[in-house]
């Protein structure tokens, strides 16, 4: 049978029988999604109600009682008068928007900079792919041992070229946020780098030429024409870095344990601190929860600009 | 890149290129030397690049006073079973998105989407509740089923668009001549996209591999992977920074070999998985 013949057939019957044709025709693929879907909804989903649950209990683990009271939206109300989380939340903004800023223009700068295609860059830049291949865990605990104060290699040059770090870049207040974050972009300007060029791989030519032919300089084509004809990779590499940032964890556990004070605790390691030192269960999923909503939102951004990246 | 660079333009880039070389691999060139400096000579002030007194002693001390084949056994039996549950689960799901005339089945791609950007530490609490009340708390079974939440979703994500690039007339003759859609998936569209699968199981791999926030909650001494046995080998008072090199570079072997020997498809993995719509 032909499509339009079938759909001929469809639209000649009743809306039964047309579920019934669909569930025949897709019912293979649901088939196929069903087992995954059922498996991520219990792992995932389930908890997350029951989170949503818990958050409205005060509920310690340490408590030998295990007691359990509602508390009504009480834990919300508390994180939002919370200072430390008010500081975290800070702290998690200056974080984010530091990585993601750096990483956006460095990474593009690299994109142009290795752009081309001789042996020697192919080799280049399969070498900068190293870094976000590597356990967080790991570049943490490298990076602490190149801050240290008494023998890392950081702070003897910066002594060398004049400038005192005191305690190691980590453990000073003014230093341990940009130390942390030069980590992320160490580890993580690479991912940009390679989604700009691919972006920069699928540009037309033809804007160029013309460029080329009205006598405009580099400048004047990056500024007019490259940048323009990118901005869908650059508004997909913002959110999806964005929504990665705020998910960072095992770097900071290595370094800083979100110190000096709370110059480094970010959003996510107040919710373990709050959780897993303190097990004030409750008080904690509803952070977890509001952290989840930042991260909705910016997902709902992410997948509109996709969808209409498609068109 | 149409003008031709002047001498000076050439110069300057290659230039920048070596910094930029520099910058990236330095932490991981001071990685890997100091696992061969031993006891003081790690912490020479000035530092040495180059020029050491080369030694394997950390080596055999790491194998001899540490647990590491225990953690690298651990890590390997969650990498591994976390990859294959998440293959097995991903890529049909994947395949069904792709193929689906279904506006329903279609969007729920983005579902698995969301997942993926969900910070693990925003379901830190229900899962740890959760695994306790299971009675699974340190067993291999709770991380690699966790790992597999998040692994699948990728896979899921990265497998549609791979196979919506894959041209459907070929499963279609196959239908036609009456195979099943599960036989046209699993006879035709799965052979022509293995590379697509190899790059999805190497990010997988990847993932899991490095998962340090739900294997510091869940596992026990018993299960220990990696990450947490590197911590656990070290106290705060007593810190042999060559040993440590020594459990690091174990610990990246994989990502090493990945992206030094497989870059093509992590490349592929980073543009499917990241940027298509």
């Amino acid at each position: 049978m032909t499509v339009i013949q079938e759909q001929q057939a469809v639209s000649s019957r009743g809306w039964g029988d047309r579920l019934r044709r669909a569930l025949r025709s897709e019912g293979a693929y649901l088939v196929m999604l069903l087992p995954l879907l059922l498996f991520v909804v219990a792992i995932a989903i389930y908890p997350l109600l029951f989170s949503f649950r818990i958050s409205l209990f005060k509920y310690r683990l340490t408590d030998p009682n295990q007691v359990q009271t509602f508390v009504g939206l009480d834990n919300y109300l508390r994180a939002f008068q919370d200072p430390i989380v008010l500081t975290s939340l800070r702290v998690t903004l200056i974080y984010v928007a530091g990585t993601v800023l750096l990483e956006m223009v460095l990474g593009l700068a690299l994109a142009l900079l290795l752009a081309s295609e001789g042996r020697m860059i192919r080799g280049t830049r399969a070498l900068l792919l190293l870094p976000m291949a590597l356990p967080p865990l790991v570049v943490g605990l490298v990076w602490k041992s190149l801050y240290n104060a008494d023998f890392g290699v950081i702070p003897y040059y910066l002594k060398a070229l004049g400038v005192d770090v005191g305690r190691g870049p980590l453990a000073e207040l003014g230093w341990a946020m940009p130390a942390v974050i030069l980590i992320d972009v160490w580890q993580w300007t690479p991912l940009l780098m390679i989604i700009f060029l691919a972006g920069l791989k699928s540009l037309p030519v033809e804007p160029y030429e013309a460029a080329f032919a009205d006598g405009a300089t580099r400048w004047q084509r990056f500024v007019h024409i490259t940048l323009p004809l990118l901005k869908p990779t650059l508004l997909v590499a913002l959110l999806l870095r964005t929504m990665q940032s705020f998910k960072v964890f095992d770097v900071i556990y290595a370094t800083t344990g979100g110190g000096p004070g709370s110059a480094t605790t970010v959003l996510n390691f107040h919710i373990y601190t709050v959780g897993m030192t303190f097990f004030d269960m409750g008080y904690a999923a509803a952070l977890a929860n509001v952290l989840l909503v930042i991260i909705a939102i910016l997902s709902v951004l992410y997948i509109v600009i996709l969808e209409r990246q498609q068109l | 890149m149409m003008q031709k660079r002047s001498n000076f333009e050439q110069v300057l880039l290659t230039a920048l290129t070596v910094l930029v070389v520099f910058f990236f691999m330095a932490p991981v060139f001071w990685l890997v030397t100091t696992s061969f400096k031993f006891g003081r000579e790690a912490f020479a002030i000035p530092p040495k690049w180059l020029f050491f007194e080369f030694t394997w002693r950390n080596y055999t001390e790491v194998l001899e006073t540490t647990k590491i084949g225990l953690y690298l056994t651990n890590s390997l039996i969650i990498s591994a079973g976390a990859t294959i549950l998440s293959l097995v689960l991903g890529v049909p799901a994947g395949y069904a998105i792709a193929r689906s005339g279904s506006r329903l089945l279609n969007m729920s791609a983005y579902f698995f989407l969301v997942l993926l950007m969900v910070p693990p530490v925003a379901m830190l609490i229900p899962f740890y509740l959760i695994m306790r009340d299971l009675r699974l708390l340190g067993s291999y079974a709770s991380l690699i089923i966790l790992d597999t939440v998040f692994d699948a979703a990728f896979v899921v994500w990265m497998m549609r668009s791979y196979f919506a690039d894959v041209p459907k007339e070929i499963e279609e003759a196959a239908l036609v001549d009456g195979a099943s859609r599960f036989a046209a998936f699993w006879r035709v569209a799965l052979p022509l996209s293995i590379p697509g699968v190899v790059a999805a199981a190497l990010y997988v791999i990847i993932f899991s591999w490095n998962d340090f926030l739900f294997a510091l909650m869940l596992t026990s001494p018993a299960t220990k992977t990696i990450p947490l046995g590197i911590l656990a080998s070290f106290s705060a008072v007593e810190i042999s920074w060559g040993r440590m090199a020594v459990m690091c570079l174990f610990a990246i072997v994989p990502a090493l070999v990945i992206s030094l020997f497989l870059n093509r498809y992590f490349i592929q993995g980073v543009t499917m998985g990241a940027t298509k719509g």
